[in-house]
């Protein structure tokens, strides 16, 4: 980003890789193998340091000797393979305006990125990429499977440049306009993130965790265990995990979207452009209610089920806001859902009897809507808020258990992309539930009807960008 | 589309709209029937093995027996009841699925919002002639499926709905 301070950690500052060929045809980085080839070495060193205590062989010169040996055949084969998948990776924008991506060393893949179906763009910095100064893009699109593109690695300047590039056309606008201007919304203190963390209910359970995992290690391997334990196995790491991951947390709004930013030793920048958000949720644990802190999660389109739960960036993008007082995450939302006042959206109930079925959170159950969003409320010990407008509706349920039954209860659900909100309208009046479910799919076709969100920036005759048609797949053979 | 009563009894979650339910083929609870016969089958000769081994005591494999028995006819039973919870409605904006005994469900699928019809029928399925129509949106909860229709009805229906999203398709 412009006028953004040196990166301490940096000791090396690439330059940008050369332009684009005759064809206009980019690559990344040519120090991307070495990077591929080094993201060895911290896994190796855990594995040499595991080996060492466990086996109790000496640190003598042949041991090392073979060690060191191994590490520099692994960082070779490494750095030759990134070279080939180097060699055969090109990136460029076609007459379309799309993103399209050539790429594989075995397998060839060709992929089209089309921009009006844009859902994200990251930059990230892992640890090591970013100790030299580079930078990957992960451009995410709208649609069933795996639609991501992973661009590893480009100059940071080169990376912010292609994000913008992005952003732009996925916009409408020229793409060789100006980065947009932003405004910082709001910063998260280290000091609330690390109390935040501590007061979660899970963490509590991970110090269990960790007590019980340290205690039985030492009593059945000795002190060798310790260091297998610290190597990784230790739960409570987690919460260190967290802390490194949304790190100096901060939130700005720009005409291209939100822009968030964080990460201690990987820096992580996604901007999610408008429109694009398709729930909201709200979750307090209970010990954060005297500190009146909330936080804020996302459900973007795109970050398919699959990618969710692997790799380790997949936990912060659906994370808007680690902490925050009520207040600022209100004002930030109501950013990403214009003309939405939460506060002022009145909340039903659950029937008393549902008493009987949610015995702990039966009293906070309750759900809501207003002229462009949907709400549910539920969870005692860790208090939820789940939002979606009703133009990003994508079905409707009404389920009913064995037991929901006898109490003449059912639970509605509103249907939203994969993700960490889900929305659910737990133990109501069963005739309740349906009239619900009726009245949502009603509010969501009239609210899909007025909403036009691609190409948010474009003049309004410029429809063109009508999202690709359902697919239709027999396969009956 | 409310439902007009007001009156709550359990089954006013699970009623039909204006349209009556449309069901699936009874060749459906053939079809579960036959696989139920058949891995009770396996797991029968499974515990008749269990006979030759040398010290078994013989009440082991008949106890498994007898439970193996319970579950068929249970089964056999309940699958006639499970085929006709399945029902579907095509509704001017919108389709409704619905099915289950134990753990009910109803499912509203607004045709814009479909993104993927499939088409699926297995070796016993074709056997039987029948089809299942499963439809995707860009929410993995979804889970709208309708097993056991005729192949044609599946393919009429899989246009019909093709031919409404395409209409009516409203991205994400």
């Amino acid at each position: 980003m412009s006028g953004e301070r040196p990166d301490p950690l940096s000791f090396e500052v690439v330059p940008a890789a050369s332009g684009p060929d005759a064809e206009g045809r980019r690559r990344v980085h040519p120090y991307t193998p070495l990077v591929h080839g080094f993201q060895w070495w911290p896994a190796g060193i855990a594995a040499a340091v595991v080996l060492v205590s466990e086996t109790g062989v000496s640190l003598g010169g042949g041991g090392l000797l073979l060690g060191v040996a191994a590490m520099l055949l692994l960082t070779l084969v490494g750095t030759a393979f990134g070279y080939l998948s180097w060699q055969r990776l090109t990136f460029w924008f076609d007459a379309d305006g799309d993103l399209r991506v050539d790429s594989g060393v075995l397998s060839r893949q060709e992929r089209r990125l089309q921009l009006s179906r844009l859902q994200s763009v990251d930059v990230l910095q892992p640890f090591l990429a970013r100790l030299v100064g580079l930078a990957e893009v992960r451009v995410e699109v709208a649609g069933a499977g795996d639609s991501r593109v992973s661009l590893q690695y480009l100059a940071l300047a080169e990376a912010n440049a292609l994000r913008n590039e992005v952003v732009a056309r996925a916009a409408g606008v020229r793409h060789d306009a100006e980065e947009a201007p932003e405004q910082v919304l709001a910063v998260v203190p280290a000091g609330d993130l690390v109390l935040s963390l501590l007061l979660r209910v899970e963490t509590f359970g991970l110090l269990a965790v960790t007590v019980l995992v340290v205690a039985l290690t030492i009593a059945t391997a000795g002190p060798a265990g310790l260091v297998l334990v610290l190597v990784g196995g230790v739960p409570l790491f987690q919460v260190f995990a967290q802390f490194s991951r949304y790190y100096d947390f901060t939130v700005a709004d720009s005409p291209d979207g939100l822009r968030l930013r964080h990460g201690l030793l990987q820096k992580t920048r996604q901007t999610v452009p408008p429109g694009r958000v398709q729930a909201v949720g709200f979750v307090q644990p209970v010990l954060w209610g005297r500190k009146n802190w909330v936080r804020v999660r996302l459900n973007v389109a795109g970050i398919s089920a699959a990618t969710q739960g692997s790799g380790d960036q997949s936990f912060s993008e659906n994370v808007l806001l680690p902490v925050a007082p009520w207040p600022v995450a209100l004002d930030i939302v109501s950013r990403v859902l214009p003309g939405v006042d939460l506060r002022a959206i009145p909340l039903d109930p659950a029937p008393q009897r549902s008493r009987r079925r949610a015995w702990i959170q039966w009293s906070r159950l309750a759900v809501g809507h207003d002229e462009q969003v949907f709400v549910a409320r539920r969870g005692r010990v860790v208090q939820r808020w789940d939002v979606i407008p009703h133009a990003r509706t994508q079905s409707v349920r009404v389920t009913q258990g064995l037991w929901e039954r006898a109490l003449g209860l059912a639970s509605m659900h509103v249907d939203s992309t994969p993700g960490a909100v889900t929305i659910s309208a737990l133990h109501r009046d069963a005739g309740d539930a349906r009239r619900l479910a009726e009245a949502q799919s009603e509010r969501a076709a009239a609210a899909r009807a007025r909403d036009r969100s691609t190409r948010w920036a474009a003049p309004t005759s410029d429809v063109d960008a009508h999202p690709a048609p359902p697919a239709e797949a027999g396969r009956v053979e | 589309m409310a439902q007009q009563s007001s009156a709550t009894s359990v089954d006013d979650a699970f009623c039909p709209p204006e349209q009556e339910w449309q069901r699936v083929s009874p060749l459906l609870g053939r079809a579960y029937r036959i696989t139920l016969v058949f891995w009770c089958a396996v797991l029968a000769v499974g515990l008749g093995a269990l006979l030759l081994v040398p010290r078994m005591p013989a009440w082991i494999p008949l106890a498994g027996l007898v439970v193996v028995l319970v579950v068929l006819v249970w089964s056999w039973i309940v699958i006639g009841r499970r085929v006709r919870s399945w029902g579907y409605v095509e509704r001017g904006d919108d389709l409704l699925v619905t099915s289950g005994i134990l753990f009910r469900r109803l499912v509203i699928v607004p045709y814009g919002r479909m993104q993927l019809v499939d088409l699926r029928a297995g070796p016993l399925d074709r056997a039987l002639g029948i089809t299942t129509v499963q439809l995707h949106t860009a929410a993995a909860t979804t889970d709208a499926t309708i097993p056991g229709l005729s192949p044609d009805v599946a393919a009429a229906l899989r246009d019909r709905l093709a031919r409404e999203g395409e209409r009516r398709s409203a991205g994400l």
